[in-house]
C-alpha cells in the first residue's frame, strides 16, 4: 500500500504536476475541447463560450480573493472596465481585436491601482466595502462619461476580426475564448509556483508574518490587484464580444456576487476549483431551466417572469450551503473522493 | 438661499432614512462583528410585510408599526437562527459571505412573493404639504426625521441603562470576557439581529411612505453604507448622525457640483473615509491595519 506521496526536491514540489495521469487526462480534455465544435450544436457552443468566459473571470478573481485573501465585491466594475475598454477601442478607434482585447485588460489593471492603493491599508470587510463602492462609482462614471462611453446608449460591438475571420460567432469565438482561457489558466498556475505566488499565499495566511519574512506587502498586494484585474478585464472584453451589445445594466451587483459564488463553490485558492466552480455555476441556470420545464408546463409564466430572481436565489443558496456544509468547495469534495479511493478500505 | 434650504431639508429627509438603516448595520456589527449585507433586503422585506398588513387590515401608521415591528423581529430572529448561528466560530469572511448569499435569496423571494410592480404605501398618513417657514414638507418626511430622533434616543437609553444593552456592549468589547462573566453571547447575537430587524422595519416603512415600495428598495441598504462607514462601523448613534451628514452631502453635491453625484458622492466618501480614518467619525479606533 502507498504510505504517502513524497516530494523530495524543490523542483518536484513546485512542478505543475508530477502525475502522468493528470497530464494524460488534461491532454484528453484539451483534445475534447478542441474537437467540441465539430460535435455539439450552436446552442451548446454558446453555452460553452459562456462557461469559458466565466472560467477566465473566476481564475482572475480567485487570484485576488482565494490566493491573496483580498475580498473583492467589485468584480462587476472590473468586468465593465474591461468590456468598455475593448468595445471603445475596437468600435470607436478601430483597433484590431487582438490588440483591443488585451488593451481592455490593461485599462482594467490600471484602474485597479486606484482601488488597490486605498485598500493597502485595509483588509477583510473594509476592503470588500471599498471594492463595492468602486464598482458603483465605475458604473456611474461610465453612465455620465457619455463622449467616451456612449453613456446610457450602450455600445454595439460588431465586426471583430482576426486574420479576416469574424471572431464573434460560432466556432471562431469558441476557439478564441478557449485560447484565452488556456493561456490564463497556464499563466496563473505558473505564477502560483513562483516567489510571487508563494508570497501571495503567505499574505493570505498571515500578512504580518509574511511581512516579517521579507515580503513587500505593498508591492505584492498591488501586483495581485493588477494581475487579477487584467485577467478579469480580458474576461469582460470577451463578454462584450459574445453579447455584442453592452450597457451598464449588464454589470450589476449580481455579477460580482455570481463571481464570488463561483469561487466559493469551486473552493477558494485553487485554480482547478475556480474552473469547476465556473462550469457548475454557469450551467446551474441551465439545469434550473430544465428542471422547471420538467416540473411545470414548458415555458410557464412563473419561470419566465422571475428568471433572474430564481437565478439569484440559486446563487444565494449555493453560497450559503457550501459555506455551511463544504467550505472547501467542489475541489474539497474531489480531494475527499480521491483520498477515499486511494486509501480504501482504511479510513485514512 | 431658499434653494439651499430646500437642498438641506430634502437632504435631511433622505439622510434620516440612511441613518435608520445604518443604525441597523451598526447594531449587528457591534454585537457580532459581522457586516450584515442582507440588511437592505431586510428593510425591503419588512416594508413589504407592512404593505401586506395595510392591505389586509387597513391599519393606520401607529398600529401598523406596532404589528410590523414584532413580526420583523421574529423574521430577524429566524434568519439569525437558520443562517448565522450555525456559522458561529467560522471565519468572519464566511459569515459575511453567508449574509451576501442571504441577501440575494431574500431579494429573489421578496420579488417572487410580491411581484415586480411598485406600490404606494400611505398607511393613512396625510399627503398634504406642511409648510415650515418657506419650506414644504410632507408629513411622512417629518415622520422620518422624528423616527430617527426617537430611535436614536431609544438606542442610547437601551445601551446605557438596560441590562441587555450593557451586556451587548460587553460582548462588543470582549466576547470571551463577556462569556466568562455569564453573558450568553448567542442570545446577545440573536437580540442584536432582532433589534436590527426592528430598525429595518421602521426604516423600510418610512422609506416606502416617502418614496415608493418597489423591489429595488434593497438598494437603500447599500446606499446607507457610506453612513455606516462615516459614522464608524460599530458606532450605533454615530451612524444615525452620519446618515444625516451623508444625506446632506449627496443633495448638496448634486445641487451645486454636478449631475450624478447624488448616486456616487456617498461611495466617494466611503473611499476617502477608509483611506483617512477607517474607524469613521465616532467608531472605536481599534481597527487592524496592515
Amino acid at each position: 500500500m502507498r504510505t504517502g506521496h513524497f516530494q523530495e526536491t524543490t523542483g518536484q514540489l513546485i512542478a505543475l504536476t508530477d502525475s502522468p495521469a493528470v497530464i494524460g487526462w488534461t491532454g484528453v480534455l484539451i483534445a475534447g475541447l478542441l474537437a467540441a465544435p465539430l460535435v455539439v450544436g450552436n446552442y451548446e457552443l454558446t453555452l460553452m463560450v459562456t462557461v469559458l468566459i466565466a472560467v477566465v473571470g473566476a481564475v482572475g478573481l480567485n487570484l485576488l480573493t482565494g490566493t491573496t485573501g483580498l475580498i473583492s465585491l467589485g468584480q462587476a466594475g472590473f468586468l465593465a472596465v474591461g468590456a468598455y475598454g475593448n468595445a471603445v477601442l475596437m468600435v470607436d478607434y478601430g483597433w484590431p481585436v487582438w490588440l483591443s482585447l488585451p488593451a481592455g485588460g490593461v485599462v482594467s489593471a490600471l484602474i485597479s491601482l486606484l482601488v488597490g492603493i486605498p485598500s493597502l491599508r485595509l483588509k477583510g470587510l473594509y476592503l470588500a466595502i471599498t471594492t463595492l463602492a468602486f464598482s458603483f462609482i465605475v458604473s456611474h462614471v461610465i453612465l455620465y462619461a457619455e463622449p467616451i462611453t456612449h453613456g446610457p446608449n450602450g455600445i454595439f460591438v460588431n465586426g471583430a476580426k482576426i486574420l479576416g475571420v469574424n471572431v464573434q460567432k460560432g466556432p471562431a469565438l469558441y476557439y478564441l475564448t478557449l485560447f484565452v482561457a488556456v493561456c490564463v489558466v497556464l499563466m496563473v498556475l505558473n505564477m502560483q509556483r513562483t516567489r510571487l505566488g508563494r508570497g501571495w499565499l503567505a499574505i493570505r495566511d498571515h500578512d504580518i508574518a509574511a511581512r516579517a519574512m521579507g515580503i513587500d506587502l505593498t508591492r505584492y498586494k498591488l501586483l495581485a490587484f493588477v494581475v487579477s484585474s487584467f485577467i478579469v478585464g480580458i474576461a469582460g472584453g470577451l463578454l462584450s464580444l459574445q453579447i455584442r451589445f453592452i450597457n451598464i445594466d449588464v454589470f450589476g451587483l449580481i455579477l460580482s456576487i455570481e463571481a464570488l459564488a463561483i469561487i466559493i463553490l469551486g473552493g477558494m485558492g485553487s485554480v482547478a476549483g475556480a474552473i469547476m466552480g465556473a462550469v457548475f455555476l454557469t450551467l446551474l441556470p441551465e439545469a434550473i431551466r430544465i428542471a422547471f420545464n420538467l416540473i411545470l408546463t414548458p415555458g410557464s409564466a412563473f419561470y419566465s417572469t422571475y428568471v433572474y430572481e430564481i437565478r439569484g436565489v440559486a446563487y444565494g443558496a449555493v453560497i450559503v450551503a457550501f459555506l455551511r456544509f463544504k467550505p472547501d468547495g467542489l475541489i474539497g469534495l474531489w480531494r475527499d473522493a480521491r483520498k477515499y479511493w486511494s486509501n480504501w478500505p482504511l479510513a485514512y | 438661499m431658499d434653494l439651499f434650504l430646500l437642498f438641506v431639508s430634502t437632504g435631511l429627509v433622505i439622510g434620516a432614512s440612511y441613518g435608520l438603516i445604518a443604525m441597523g448595520f451598526a447594531l449587528v456589527y457591534k454585537a457580532t462583528g459581522v457586516v450584515n449585507f442582507a440588511h437592505g433586503e431586510l428593510v425591503m422585506l419588512t416594508a413589504y410585510v407592512a404593505f401586506s398588513l395595510t392591505q389586509a387590515f387597513d391599519l393606520s401608521f401607529i398600529p401598523l408599526m406596532l404589528v410590523t415591528i414584532p413580526i420583523s423581529m421574529l423574521i430577524g430572529l429566524a434568519l439569525e437562527r437558520i443562517f448565522i448561528r450555525p456559522m458561529l466560530g467560522e471565519p468572519v469572511f464566511s459569515i459575511v459571505m453567508v449574509t451576501i448569499g442571504l441577501a440575494v435569496i431574500l431579494r429573489g423571494v421578496t420579488m417572487m412573493i410580491w411581484g415586480p410592480d411598485p406600490h404606494n404605501l400611505t398607511a393613512g398618513v396625510t399627503t398634504r404639504v406642511i409648510m415650515i417657514g418657506h419650506l414644504p414638507f410632507y408629513a411622512a418626511q417629518l415622520m422620518s426625521i422624528a423616527a430617527l430622533a426617537i430611535c436614536t434616543a431609544l438606542a442610547w437609553a437601551f445601551l446605557r441603562f438596560s441590562r441587555i444593552g450593557i451586556a451587548m456592549r460587553a460582548v462588543a468589547a470582549h466576547e470571551t470576557a463577556a462569556l466568562l462573566v455569564g453573558i450568553s453571547v448567542k442570545r446577545i447575537h440573536a437580540i442584536a439581529w432582532a433589534l436590527s430587524a426592528a430598525l429595518a422595519a421602521v426604516a423600510g416603512v418610512l422609506f416606502a411612505m416617502n418614496f415608493k415600495l418597489a423591489p429595488d428598495l434593497w438598494f437603500q441598504g447599500l446606499k446607507s453604507f457610506p453612513a455606516v462607514i462615516l459614522g464608524g462601523l460599530d458606532a450605533i448613534l454615530g451612524s444615525a448622525m452620519a446618515g444625516l451628514i451623508i444625506g446632506l452631502i449627496e443633495n448638496l453635491s448634486q445641487g451645486y457640483i454636478g449631475q450624478g453625484l447624488r448616486e456616487t458622492s456617498g461611495f466617494i466618501v466611503i473611499i476617502v473615509v477608509l483611506m483617512v480614518r477607517p474607524y469613521g467619525l465616532f467608531g472605536d479606533k481599534d481597527i487592524e491595519r496592515v
